[in-house]
């Protein structure tokens, strides 16, 4: 692999994770901040508030999985390696 | 002032104190106090139940549909495929079991999700990477197959 490939694989590693961990991450505070004031509010409603809670965050954080995977491929089974 | 007249019907006259208002909140806590802790600790016990309920039905999902994925793909592709595919579905069990803990404690112990899960899918790449009897794209179809599953579980649920 020639330097500007690793150069470019790099900082596009970087990218991927750091861009895609933006937006779940915004959306991750903001879900769990309300199922908190929300157990806070109705506790006999917290096995259900965790539950979609649980699920709602599985989604999330499959964006986030995305970008981690575009990186760790870039970086260590790169296909742009000749 | 004003408040004191409604307050004071029930309660005794204070001994030099400000008013009503004051021995009125301390009898509201106190009854607050005297009721609360049987009736939160069931409130709790039964979110506690339901909760993990929740995650055995999840991860049975996730077993059976990766069950059926990988027989699939036994079948029609190869055995070298479906091993890939295997042990990206135990990955994804292992990583929805991680998240599920880490809900599990959120507003408990911590007041944030851990990260400890995204591990996982890190190491099946790493691990991929490495041996050459896995491979890329069916180890992770075989991690994502939680979704799916969950999906299937929540509308068997909205159904009955």
């Amino acid at each position: 692999m020639d330097s500007i490939t690793t150069a470019a694989s790099v900082v596009a590693a970087g990218l991927a994770v750091g861009l895609g961990a933006i937006g779940p991450g915004i959306g991750q505070g903001t879900a769990a901040g309300g199922a908190v004031e929300g157990i806070a509010r109705q506790p006999e409603a917290e096995g259900k508030i965790r539950g979609t809670l649980l699920l709602s965050f599985a989604f999330m954080e499959s964006l986030t999985i995305y970008g981690l995977v575009v990186a760790l491929v870039l970086l260590f089974a790169n296909p742009f390696a000749g | 002032m004003l408040a004191s007249p409604l307050l004071q019907p029930e309660i005794d006259p204070p001994k030099g104190g400000q008013g009503g208002l004051e021995t009125a909140v301390e009898s509201s806590q106190n009854t607050e106090l005297s009721m609360d802790p049987d009736s939160s600790t069931e409130v709790s016990t039964t979110s506690d139940d339901e909760y993990a309920q929740l995650q055995r039905r999840f991860i049975l999902a996730t077993l059976a549909v990766s069950a059926f994925a990988v027989s699939v793909t036994a079948l029609v592709f190869d055995l070298h495929i479906a091993s890939s595919l295997l042990v990206g579905a135990v990955c994804g069990v292992l990583y929805l079991r991680l998240l599920a803990r880490s809900v599990g404690k959120l507003g408990k112990a911590s007041k944030s999700v851990s990260k400890i899960q995204l591990l996982v899918p890190v190491l099946l790449v790493l691990a991929v990477s490495r041996l050459p009897e896995l491979e890329l794209l069916p180890a992770l179809f075989g991690f994502l197959l939680y979704k799916p599953a969950m999906i299937l579980q929540v509308l068997l649920e909205s159904r009955t």
